[in-house]
């Protein structure tokens, strides 16, 4: 055992052992280790997007969004790029670098633009039209703008007015944020029926809870059940 | 063997030393990727030879592929690319480097697009990058399907592709599909050329007239994939032959046509989380001759299963079965025995495999692979298992051990 650890420790494996170790315990732990912000150069003609189009954008299935061409770029690793593809691409980092090569070696697709750091993400999509990316919600957004996202069950609806949440003092004081998750029930006429805090800060849900209960949609042919995130950043 | 095993990690270790980036340029003001992978294999076999590498004793090193790709995107719909790729698998490949693909793809939208030039066949869940090492668990995907020693048998075409994604609903997942129409051009360094060697026939050429299908349907439950593929092939093999009457004498022109060469492919995929489970079942039947001649039909499926254990290390196994019966018609039949009792080794190959992957970092991975195989199948069309390197006859059962190694940028 003695000269298997030294083995692993020269190839550049001293954790391996602890990983076999903990194998079985860490299996069915998440990945998931912070909240996600999307953010786009100002060029791109959008201020919300579905989670279904951030995904398609992501595995290039397409690569427009309201009729502004898109590069998506991806974080290196790091706690946004590994709850980003938990949340939103439902993969694992070893899934997501399979998938691109198969589409880079067999001509179907391009690599995607890849950074190591939050910062260098902003400054990538603050320079580069069209550019989208995802970065901790604790990251500095100066040249870029946030995407807000929906995610769409039973069709999507088009926000038209919006109230901004209020920002519990204590908590902006002490720098605490994140993201809340709601489940919003929209009438047919585009008034907020009903909304649910599906996760994040319960101060924060009741505060956003309470804001886009006012929010107003585009009316449609029937109700709509849509998950919404609302971001909380304290330095804002 | 064991000079070979450490020639073959003295690679991996100077490999490991190399940083490997994806080279990236301007050309016309416009971003051109540069990609590439190099894989170098060591095989040693009980039984028979195997690949048309000599397997038994040594084993043999003589296993290398690689390939190199420039892709870039001339407009926000339009991309183009083309890759080169090469290898030495025993007598196969030597060296002698193809064009593997080279196209330009136009996207309208996510639910259609046109490819033209010459295309990766889409067909079952991975002809399309069976030699792309990095993207899989196994050393060696499973032969029934995927024969490695007769990739350009379905391998691809020089013609168009047109192809998208519909998405049903939020319940009912997306369809995606490929429709194609080409020509196929086989090297004669593969592996059916090499059979007909053995055989007195010198293959020139061969090739013909594609087309077919792939429907594949990501279900809405999460992680499962079903599909069905469809290839129609118009095949004509020129080249020389001894004269049977005058084996002394000089070689006479060869050709022929077939009547009837297609492959249906079935398949399905099912991931969660580290888990992932495959099956596909596929039957390819070939019919070439006039009044006399000769069909084979080849019936095959496997099913694997893989699992990541920790970041770094991956398991897998799977069983891949192959059965081949061959029917003579005609005045050939006369002399020729039909062979459709599957139950014998000649007509079979049942392959039982497990595999260890190490990848090492994001680019070099490393494969432990044991094959046992029951049967050899090599009655008129070939399964890894050549006369030329077993010319003491075939043995009923074959244990491989298969390293492998492959770097990617």
């Amino acid at each position: 055992m003695k000269h298997i650890k030294a083995f692993l420790v020269v190839a550049g494996w001293p954790g391996l052992l602890g990983q076999i170790a903990l194998g079985t315990t860490l299996l069915g732990a998440s990945a998931f280790a912070g909240d996600v912000r999307v953010i786009a150069n100002p060029s791109v003609k959008a201020d919300s997007i579905s989670a279904r189009e951030l995904k398609s954008l992501y595995l290039e299935e397409k690569n427009s969004l309201n009729g502004t061409h898109v590069e998506p770029v991806i974080e290196r690793r790091g706690p946004a790029h590994e709850a980003f593809l938990h949340d939103y691409l439902g993969q694992t980092d070893d899934e997501l670098q399979k998938y691109y090569q198969a589409l880079v070696f067999t001509g179907r697709g391009l690599m995607p633009k890849t950074v190591s750091s939050d910062a260098e993400v902003v400054a990538y999509v603050a320079r580069t039209r069209g550019a989208i990316g995802y970065v901790d919600t604790g990251a500095s957004l100066e040249g870029v703008k946030t995407l807000a996202i929906a995610d769409s069950s039973g069709g999507e609806r088009q926000l038209v007015s919006r109230v901004e949440p209020a920002y519990p003092k204590d908590l902006q004081q002490r720098s605490i944020g994140g993201t809340v998750r709601l489940k919003v029930v929209i009438a047919a006429n585009g008034s907020v029926e009903h909304v649910d805090v599906l996760g994040g800060n319960p101060i924060l849900g009741e505060s956003a809870a309470a804001a886009v209960q006012k929010w107003k949609y585009a009316a449609a042919g029937s109700r709509t059940t849509m998950e919404i995130s609302v971001p909380f950043d304290p330095k804002h | 063997m064991f000079r070979r095993v450490a020639r073959l990690l003295l690679f991996c270790l100077c490999a490991g030393q190399i940083q490997l980036h994806a080279q990236d340029f301007k050309l016309f003001d416009r971003d051109v990727q540069v990609h590439g992978f190099v894989s170098q294999g060591y095989v040693y076999t009980s039984g028979n030879n195997w690949l048309s590498m000599t397997t038994n004793g040594d084993g043999s090193a003589a296993y290398t592929d690689m390939g190199l790709n420039m892709s870039s995107s001339i407009t926000d719909k339009l991309r183009v690319g083309a890759q080169v790729y090469d290898r030495n698998l025993g007598q196969l490949g030597q060296y002698h480097p193809q064009l593997d693909w080279a196209f330009a793809d136009y996207r309208f939208a996510s639910w259609f697009g046109v490819r033209g030039g010459k295309v990766k066949t889409v067909l079952g869940l991975y002809n399309d990058t069976q030699d792309l090492d990095f993207l899989h668990t196994f050393a060696l995907l499973p032969q029934s399907i995927y024969p490695t020693d007769l990739r350009d048998v379905t391998l691809a075409h020089l013609g168009g592709d047109i192809y998208g994604d519909i998405r049903l609903s939020d319940h009912l997942g997306t369809l995606s599909y490929t429709a194609y129409a080409g020509h196929r051009n086989d090297s004669i360094y593969d592996g059916y050329p090499l059979l007909l060697q053995s055989q007195g026939v010198y293959l020139k050429t061969q090739g013909g007239l594609q087309y077919g299908a792939d429907l594949r349907w990501k279900t809405p439950l999460k992680g499962l994939l079903v599909g069905l593929s469809r290839i129609n092939q118009d095949i004509t093999a020129t080249g020389l032959t001894v004269n049977q009457l005058d084996p002394a004498g000089p070689l006479e022109a060869f050709s022929s046509t077939s009547k009837a060469v297609w492959t249906n492919q079935f398949y399905g995929q099912y991931g969660k989380g580290k888990l992932r489970i495959d099956s596909e079942y596929r039957r390819f039947f070939t019919n070439f001759g006039a009044s006399s001649g000769n069909t084979n039909d080849v019936r095959a499926w496997y099913v694997s299963g893989a699992y990541r254990i920790i970041k770094k290390i991956e398991v897998g196994s799977y069983y891949s079965h192959y059965t081949i019966e061959s029917v003579y018609y005609g005045p050939i039949a006369l002399v020729v025995p039909s062979q459709t009792d599957t139950s014998l080794p000649a007509n079979h190959v049942y392959d039982k495999v497990i595999t260890a992957r190490v990848d090492i970092n994001r680019f070099w991975n490393v494969k432990l692979e044991g094959h046992f195989m029951d049967g050899y199948g090599v009655s008129t069309y070939p399964d890894g298992f050549y006369p030329q390197v077993n010319p003491q006859g075939f043995k009923n059962n074959t244990n491989a051990l298969v390293i492998k190694t492959g770097l990617h940028f």
